[in-house]
């Protein structure tokens, strides 16, 4: 009944990956540019919430052990809250700058999970150096939202959260979790 | 910088290269497989995971309801994917619980717990050999879990049956944002609720618990599976909700009451009423009825308490009056149903004072016999005078009537994690096996 763990981060991936160039495409052309036809504004927002449900489902695949549970419904969480929040911005519901701090707070709460819920250090296996490379990039790049709200006329801020889905995305379709850090040449693996 | 490009290079490579191993450990198949009924008493317990483990000479037991091991020295076999351990001395017409422990190619360490039956149904899993039973932390986390489903269904009922018209923009909003922040109590209160119900039959310390194996709870017991279904369910309609505020979609809250009162029917299925041997489908129903009844009154009064009355004077008459009507006929389906309830669980007028369950169901009829006069008083002496367009200051007492309704919760909380005394079941009734 439990699907394998890297056919969930594969589709995990093809989400982050859709929405990583999507906003690629509106920090290279501008989201003058981008929202000239309003409907593109919501899709980034609109895809997060959905994926939220998506993750909802994998919650209940997650009962192999309680911080994998855990994990997934803080996940979960995090990104039904951020994707409701960026709608409401869009839609004009919210308006100050300052609400885009919450998709920082979610990268932030989302990287610490990832942190924590890896108990072993970055080079005893694959699954394990992923982890932490996911983990500390959330975390760190939790800044570029906190950029965004303190100098959003800055392209920087837009372009590394849009680069952070794609590094997402890259990270996650190489989660294969218990295999060692380098593949099966097994150069630095565990035991 | 030659030997960093080689390094992230290399990196690279090797994160594109297929890997061998595929998934976090997990059990995957067990002989006697989990929760099943055997015929004759097994020589070995082997445990299948989905990659290689390493193990410790106990890394299984086995253990007869009295707690005597019954299991020897664990081996390894298909390159360390299967777990053996020996047992001996196993008894037709006893259930018996193995709990194994391993470590995966990850490092992850986790464990588990299961039970089986030899001629006998399998006990539930959380009445394995060393669990504990319930605490008063399940105590409070069912009481949490019954204020925050008031807390969803009770608003929306009450703005969408009461409040039909539009409202001032500070209430709808916070009628929104109670809502929906109910609706993330439920998920977050819910997970509590159901690990540490794991937890008690577990029994690992809270350093291992992270990775304990909860898989037989969610996937054999009947609250588990109640637990995965509403945390899907509750998803959608946070979801919903959120959607919803955003789009100003009033309607959008109608799925969401009707979702959440039919999620309601997960805590009826899986509690005694679902596991009792003289359990039916009447009384789940009236269970659910119970449930779902308690849930809008409590919800409302506090709906009236603190969003409406606060926040829009100008609707205290229509929101009161309107919500006393819909009262009476709660009010009526909960002693019904409670009171058919009652009957089924406690045949004998004795079991009242003389069994726990007993004693704890006249604690919770005190209570609400308390918010029931409160709720009379409400309906006969304030209502008329709101109707004859007085303006009497009733906000103090209908917090007091709110905090006797979550006291209400907290009661019914409590009963609900005792068993009610066993009755006598005729031949024909079959007992279920999982809780």
């Amino acid at each position: 009944m439990t699907p394998k763990a890297e056919t969930a981060h594969w589709v995990a991936a093809s989400v982050a990956l859709l929405i990583g160039l999507l906003l690629v495409a509106e920090a290279i052309v501008g989201p003058e540019v981008f929202r000239r036809r309003a409907w593109r504004a919501y899709l980034f927002p609109a895809i997060v919430v959905a994926s939220s449900v998506g993750l909802w489902i994998i919650v209940v695949f997650s009962t192999f052990s309680t911080m994998h549970l855990l994990a997934h419904a803080l996940w979960a969480q995090a990104a039904l809250v951020a994707g409701a929040v960026e709608l409401a911005v869009v839609r004009g519901k919210l308006k100050s700058p300052n609400w885009s701090l919450v998709p920082g707070f979610a990268l932030l709460v989302s990287g610490l999970a990832f942190l924590v819920h890896e108990q072993n250090p970055w080079l005893y296996s694959r699954s394990a150096f992923l982890h932490h490379a996911i983990g500390w990039m959330l975390v760190v790049v939790a800044l570029f939202p906190l950029g965004q709200a303190l100098r959003p006329r800055q392209v920087v801020w837009r372009a590394g959260f849009a680069v952070t889905f794609v590094l997402l995305a890259i990270l996650l379709f190489a989660d294969r979790d218990a295999a060692p850090i380098f593949g099966r040449y097994g150069l630095g693996g565990g035991p | 910088m030659r030997r960093r490009l080689v390094l992230v290079a290399t990196a690279a490579v090797a994160l594109a290269v297929p890997g061998t191993a595929l998934a976090h450990v997990t059990l995957v198949d067990s002989e006697p497989v989990t929760q099943s009924r055997v015929d004759r008493p097994p020589t070995e317990v082997r445990l299948r995971f989905n990659e290689p483990v390493t193990i410790t000479s106990n890394a299984v037991e086995v253990l007869a309801p009295n707690g005597t091991v019954l299991s020897g020295t664990a081996r390894t076999e298909d390159d360390g994917r299967v777990v053996v351990a020996p047992v001996s001395r196993l008894r037709l017409g006893q259930g018996y619980t193995v709990r194994w422990r391993v470590i995966g190619e990850d490092g992850h360490s986790p464990a588990g717990v299961f039970t089986f039956g030899v001629g006998v149904n399998a006990p539930p899993p959380t009445e394995a050999v060393g669990a504990s039973g319930t605490t008063w932390r399940d105590d409070v986390a069912r009481w949490g879990l019954f204020a925050a489903l008031a807390l969803i269904i009770g608003p929306l009922t009450l703005r969408l049956l009461v409040l039909r018209g539009p409202v001032p923009g500070q209430l709808e909003h916070r009628f929104h944002l109670v809502s929906v922040i109910a609706a993330f109590l439920v998920i977050d209160v819910g997970i509590a609720a159901f690990v540490l119900r794991a937890s008690n039959a577990l029994q690992l310390p809270f350093v291992d618990l992270p990775y304990g194996d909860l898989q037989p709870f969610a996937e054999k017991t009947r609250f588990g599976i109640a637990f995965l279904v509403m945390t899907i369910g509750f998803g959608i309609v946070a979801a919903l909700l959120l959607v919803g505020w955003v789009f100003d979609r009033l309607e959008l809250r109608v799925p969401a009451l009707l979702l959440s009162v039919a999620l309601l029917s997960g805590l009826s299925l899986s509690g005694h009423q679902g596991t009792e041997p003289n359990a039916s489908w009447i009384s789940e129903l009236a269970d659910w009825l119970h449930l779902v009844a308690a849930s809008v009154w409590v919800g409302g009064v506090a709906s009236l308490a603190f969003l409406v009355w606060p926040l829009a004077p100008s609707l205290r008459r229509t929101a009161f009056v309107g919500f006393a009507r819909i009262a009476v006929v709660l009010v009526a389906v909960m002693v019904l149903a409670g009171g058919y309830l009652a009957l089924v669980r406690l045949p004998e007028l004795s079991d009242l004072w003389e069994t726990l369950y007993g004693q704890l169901l006249l604690m919770k009829v005190a209570v609400v016999g308390i918010a029931l006069v409160w709720g009379a008083v409400h309906h006969f002496v304030v209502r008329p005078r709101l109707e004859a367009g007085e303006d009497p200051d009733v906000h103090p007492s209908l917090v007091g009537e709110a905090i006797v309704a979550f006291s209400v919760l907290l009661a019914a909380a409590i009963l609900t994690n005792v068993a009610p005394p066993p009755v006598d079941v005729p031949p024909s009734t079959t007992a279920r096996s999982t809780r």
